[in-house]
């Protein structure tokens, strides 16, 4: 496995993790019909701030393991090469665009539920949904990319 | 018109150069293996700048490296 693949999966199961808490949390409250904005805002508070937090030690811890890894294997000292060349910037441009056209339907889906009576709340719960869904689909768009040759 | 593609020597080169592995070749051309993996195997089209590095790398012109084939051929 790549050191390219190995940090999208990290991004991916933590976007995985936060969009399991997220619902978690949230699936009750609609089902209680509990959805009061202070608790939907500081659900969707948490899970921005989770999400990049997550991110940030993720792939820091993960260069260090790749490092240590690397060291057992090679008995050297020399650091493990993370360049990143013009087929990854292409891959990494490619997951970006299927993830903002999955993000921009998901907020036009979310959008029509406020066309069709549902509250604000419910408008705004589907969009953080539709963020961290979007996240997931360019990371495994990524993956795809990458198996692919580009 | 004729569909064409970007059809490569590089793993008849690399035999040339005395075995260079993939690794030393990604290192001379400032990419990743599998950059090297993708276009040795027709998967991936590199830059006019990285299809230039390649043929440093073997110390040839870019057309013993690239050529712009008929599909299918």
């Amino acid at each position: 496995m790549s050191n390219r693949k190995i940090s999208i999966s990290v991004s991916l199961v933590s976007t995985l993790l936060i969009l399991g808490y997220y619902l978690v949390r949230l699936i009750p409250m609609f089902q209680q019909s509990d959805l009061n904005s202070g608790e939907v805002f500081r659900l969707a508070g948490i899970v921005i701030i989770a999400s990049i937090a997550l991110n940030i030690v993720g792939n820091i811890l993960t260069m260090i393991v790749i490092n240590i890894i690397h060291a057992i294997q090679t008995q050297s000292e020399k650091e493990v090469r993370m360049i990143e060349d013009e087929r990854d910037k292409l891959i990494g441009l490619k997951g970006a665009q299927v993830s903002y056209i999955a993000f921009s339907l998901g907020v036009l889906i979310a959008m029509l539920t406020f066309v069709f009576g549902q509250p604000a709340l419910v408008m705004f719960s589907l969009i953080i949904f539709f963020s961290l869904l979007a996240e997931i689909i360019g990371d495994l768009s990524q993956f795809y990319f990458d198996s692919r040759g580009s | 018109m004729e569909k064409r593609q970007v059809r490569n020597n590089i793993r008849t080169l690399r035999f040339h150069n005395g075995e260079m592995t993939q690794e030393q070749l990604a290192e001379k051309a400032g990419v990743t293996r599998q950059t090297i993996i993708a276009i040795e195997g027709g998967k991936y089209a590199p830059s006019l700048e990285l299809a230039f590095k390649i043929a440093l790398a073997f110390d040839v012109p870019i057309g013993e490296v690239f050529s712009y084939e008929v599909e299918g051929k």
